[in-house]
């Protein structure tokens, strides 16, 4: 490095110096002439005499200069010059070979840079590869991921000596009241320990400590730095203020660095004491009760599978000493995961995969450069073996194809970053949705020196496989009188370029093939809704700290008001209320028993599903069907029987094909004590259809749907329809509902198409990527066929004009030249077909209703690859059929 | 005796020892004084001289400097660095071994075969 600034600096300096050269000579030369006078010659004698002495001032300073080291950079820069003026000459050959490598360079640098930001790059938390988080789970629906308990929690602490400092941390939303307006706020609830344990630090007043703990705290906030820009703009007044959260005062006492927060993307941070729920007894002492996501840092010199080992053997212990806790047919355990892994997770296949795709593009846009500069320099060979002739040292001559294949690699470079920058945006939205780092996210100096990296080396190897006359051989070369031929080992290597192009581009085809048909199944997937053109509003009343009774009347009846005036408006023909609409996932579900059903402990999970409430005709409105009994109906009130439905998932669990009708369930375990709820028995009045509530690619879970005015209300929202476009309805429906709760912050307001359309967007997003790189691919190994051969054939002109001349038929010629292709495209396609049958299983995580050997797909892929390699090779095979054998003899 | 040029490799043992012996020194005082010490056998053009302070120069042994010389001229003088005169402790004693082994071969044969 230092000795290229030097070399800069020099020819930037070499004016300079070559003026302080000429003084230098000089100066000795009129020292010597003094001394020459002193001794008594006269002035013009000495002079002559210094002169003599010198030995020439001009070749000296020549000889000054090469040992500087100038020369190098003159004939670098004419090199350079040289290879412009060459370049522009061949302005096809390099916009091909410019764009083919931007397009390989900016793939893999704006990929690059995102792999880098999202999973390599070390995370700003201090020592942040020693965090850790722990994962509970069982087998069965909804055991994925089922946190963890206070009493568990503790265990941990005392027990696993292996973590240092173990957080806990859980997901709470509450509305946040601003002077104008309220805004849903997305916070954790952390112990007092979590940002020590995180390793992060404030970048304004404090975060939270041990003392903050405790049901006698004071509540305090803390603010993520993106929610404090967004929300306070940045304020830093902000600090020891109140504000309104839920009807509460919490004092805002910091803002902490900027990170990645995870399991959840939140606004802010608040203390336990917050939520009344977290610090009640239920809460700190029930083992069942499992609400807190737990985060750890490994203690000095342990390492990952001494805390693994650890936190098994104390969960084994737990389990022995609480089998009540532990449903043994649930096969409960704890997974420990490096928190940079958990962050990751979801992004991480997506990502290679493209890593992937991009790489394979970027391989088959080096082959076909590769082949470009081959053909190239067989008709260069002249003009080389010439200039070879006229002195130019094969060294020299290497050294010009260098500087000219750096310069064109340098230009596809500074495109690809061109087109990395630009495609930097989508990138990053695409990657939001799966993972919490993509603000880390940017094209950085990596990047930069992997394009640089990628290029240079491209370069290289062009240079080394361009052909060059040998020393002393070229009088050989000049006598077979130049003529143009690639040589057999050149065309066998342009041959093997082809295969290869042809097989990535097979493999990138199969896998965007099976992407895209993941992602037309799974559009296709019945939402289990009778129709899309619903609108979905949720409208949350309700803080999730306290349910309070007192309030519960009043609340309901502004829901009935929202929805006699939501009826009301022009073009509504129906508005049912119901609480987490349909399509969107709920975050409640509790344990529940069916009548004459033991409580659950032995050998079976217990049930668990989701809770809804409904309004009447909520079913009708949604399109959500009636299996069997009846909705909600009107006459379902607080005095009269409590009464609910629930969807087929839970029937068929629970009833194996009986009537439901009329069984009665209940709610079980202790948390229902910290809702709304009670364990009186309710009965069945109906059973309806699943609908894909968690997602399109999930399994509905079982359900159930309590009456809304039956049960004190635990959130709330509105189905819409019209006769007409409900989705011009939007702002008349905001406004009706900002009216009547001025202080409440609407839900994204969405038509059931749009919610479905958003849950597919990612991967749409995903499928299109691949594709693109797909088509890219086989563009550009179509080039690559149609070229090579092309250049076949111009070789062979004399050949041909021979077969010609001799009987051979044009159709047979033609014949000849597409057999010479068609082998390297099937040689290709069989060699791509078992790469992808062999290789599909790594996408198998990505798709959704295809197996990833789909032979539907490899067929159709393969199909379209012959075609298009047949037709690559037809424009050459034609041209060569059309050859006239009188003009190609007489030449 | 015939004028000679300078041997490879040993004209810059040459200035760098002129520099330690006379301290700060531009280039034609470095010119005669080599001519001097050789008793005139050798003889420095500039294409021989200047390319070698210049490589001094860049392997950082000497440092130079515009200056006034003692009859009012300006000149550029080249001066030793404390690299420059490890450099000169090495070389010195690396000829030194050189010229005791070259002695010891051209010496006339005393031991019988």
């Amino acid at each position: 490095m230092s000795r290229i600034r030097a070399l800069i600096a020099r020819v930037l300096r070499s004016g300079h110096m070559e003026h302080d050269l000429r003084d230098e000579l000089q100066s000795h030369l009129d020292m010597e002439t003094d001394e020459h006078i002193r001794r008594g010659m006269n002035p013009a004698q000495a002079r002559r005499q210094a002169l003599l002495n010198s030995g020439g001032l001009t070749g000296a300073a020549e000889s000054v200069r090469a040992q500087r080291g100038l020369p190098w950079v003159d004939s670098l820069l004419a090199d350079i010059r040289y290879a412009l003026r060459t370049l522009r000459r061949s302005t096809a050959f390099t916009a091909v070979v410019v764009i083919t490598l931007g397009l390989g360079i900016g793939a893999n640098t704006a990929i690059f840079s995102v792999l880098r930001g999202v999973l390599l790059k070390p995370l700003p938390h201090r020592d942040g590869d020693r965090l850790l988080y722990l994962r509970q789970a069982y087998d069965g629906l909804g055991g994925e991921n089922v946190n963890f308990s206070v009493p568990e929690v503790n265990e941990l602490r005392s027990g696993a000596k292996s973590l240092g400092q173990i957080a806990e941390y859980s997901q709470w939303t509450q509305n946040l009241e601003g002077p104008n307006d309220a805004i849903k706020l997305n916070a954790g609830l952390v112990s007092g320990n979590f940002f020590d344990a995180m390793g992060l630090s404030p970048i304004l007043g404090r975060l939270t400590r041990p003392s903050d703990d405790g049901a006698g705290a004071p509540p305090v906030m803390v603010l993520t730095n993106e929610f404090w820009m967004k929300r306070f703009a940045g304020d830093s007044s902000i600090i020891g203020k109140q504000v309104r959260l839920g009807g509460a005062s919490v004092t805002v006492i910091g803002v902490v660095q900027p990170a990645p927060f995870f399991p959840d993307h939140v606004d802010a941070f608040l203390n336990m004491v917050v939520s009344p729920h977290h610090v009640s007894a239920m809460m700190v002492q029930g083992r069942t009760h499992r609400m807190t996501e737990v985060l750890a840092r490994l203690a000095p010199g342990a390492t990952l599978d001494m805390a693994a080992a650890d936190i098994a053997a104390l969960h084994s212990r737990m389990r022995q000493e609480h089998p009540d806790a532990y449903n043994p047919a649930s096969h409960y355990r704890i997974d420990v995961i490096p928190f940079k892994t958990a962050i990751g997770e979801k992004a991480r296949l997506t990502l290679w995969l493209l890593m992937g795709a991009a790489a394979f593009v970027m391989i088959i846009s080096i082959a076909n450069v590769v082949n470009l500069t081959l053909m190239r320099g067989v008709r260069r060979q002249q003009e080389l073996v010439v200039r070879a002739a006229l002195g130019a040292g094969v060294s020299r001559l290497r050294r010009l194809l260098l500087v000219e294949n750096l310069v064109l690699t340098l230009m596809g470079a500074a495109l690809g970053l061109g087109l990395a920058f630009g495609g930097m945006r989508l990138l990053i939205a695409l990657t939001a949705r799966y993972s919490p780092r993509a603000s880390e996210i940017h094209l950085d100096l990596v990047a930069l020196a992997f394009a640089l990296l990628l290029s240079v080396s491209v370069a290289l190897l062009l240079s080394f496989a361009a052909f060059l006359p040998k020393d002393g051989a070229l009088a050989s070369f000049i006598s077979a009188g130049m003529r143009m031929s690639g040589g057999l080992k050149k065309q066998r290597l342009q041959r093997a370029l082809v295969v290869t192009q042809v097989a990535v581009s097979v493999v990138l085809l199969a896998g965007a093939g099976l992407l895209t048909r993941t992602m037309i199944r799974l559009a296709d997937v019945p939402t289990g809704l009778q129709t899309e053109a619903i609108l979905t509003v949720p409208v949350s009343l309700f803080n999730s700290a306290h349910y309070d009774a007192s309030t519960d009347a009043e609340n309901k009846a502004l829901y009935t008001r929202m929805q006699a005036e939501l009826r009301a408006l022009p073009g509504v023909t129906d508005v049912a209320l119901g609480s987490t609409l349909p399509l969107r996932a709920s975050m409640m579900s509790l344990n529940m028993k069916a009548e004459g059903e033991a409580p659950s402990s032995t050998g079976v999970a217990p049930l668990n599903p989701e809770v809804r409430t409904v309004g009447p005709d909520y079913f009708r409105i949604a399109g959500i069907p009636l299996l069997k009994g009846r909705e909600i109906q009107t006459t379902d009130q607080p005095g009269s029987g409590k009464v609910l439905l629930i969807n087929k998932a839970l029937a068929d669990l629970l009833f194996n094909g009986a009537d439901p009708i009329g069984k009665q369930l209940a709610f079980t375990g202790d948390v229902i004590r910290f809702t709304p709820l009670n364990y009186e028995w309710r009965t069945i009045v109906g059973v309806v259809g699943n609908t894909k509530d968690a997602g399109l690619d999930v399994t509905p879970r079982p359900a159930v749907f309590l009456s809304f005015a039956q049960e004190m209300a635990i959130d709330g929202g509105f189905v819409i329809r019209a006769n007409s476009n409900v989705t011009s309805l939007v702002t008349s429906v905001q406004r009706v509902i900002q009216h009547i709760v001025p202080t409440t912050p609407i839900g994204e307001v969405m038509t059931v198409a749009q919610v479905k359309d958003q849950s597919v967007a990612p991967r749409r997003l995903n499928a299109a990527l691949i594709s693109l790189f797909g088509i890219l691919a086989v563009v550009i190994a179509a080039v690559g066929i149609g070229g090579v051969l092309a250049f076949s054939v111009s070789t062979r002109t004399n050949e041909i004009g021979i077969r010609m001349s001799l009987g051979a038929a044009s159709g047979q010629v033609q014949r000849m030249i597409m057999r010479e292709g068609g082998v390297l495209v099937a040689l290709g396609l069989v060699i791509g077909i078992a790469l992808s049958f062999f290789g599909g299983g790594i996408i198998d995580g990505l798709l959704f209703g295809v197996a990833p050997r789909d032979p539907v797909t490899l067929v159709s892929v393969a199909v379209t690859m012959a075609v298009i390699g047949i037709g690559a090779c037809w424009i050459p095979a034609a041209r060569a059929a059309r050859i006239d054998p009188a003009i190609t003899m007489r030449s | 005796m015939p004028k000679t040029d300078v041997k490879q490799g040993t004209l810059a043992l040459m200035i760098l020892t002129t520099l330690d012996v006379l301290g700060p020194l531009h280039g034609y005082g470095i010119a005669r004084r080599i001519e001097e010490t050789s008793k005139n056998r050798l003889t420095l053009n500039y294409g021989t001289l200047y390319p070698a302070l210049v490589k001094l120069e860049q392997e950082g042994f000497i440092k130079a400097e515009w200056a006034q010389s003692e009859n009012n001229r300006r000149a550029k003088f080249y001066a030793l660095t404390a690299p420059g005169r490890k450099q000169l402790a090495r070389e010195r004693k690396e000829w030194h071994q050189t010229a005791h082994l070259i002695a010891a071969f051209l010496a006339p044969r005393s031991e019988t075969t």
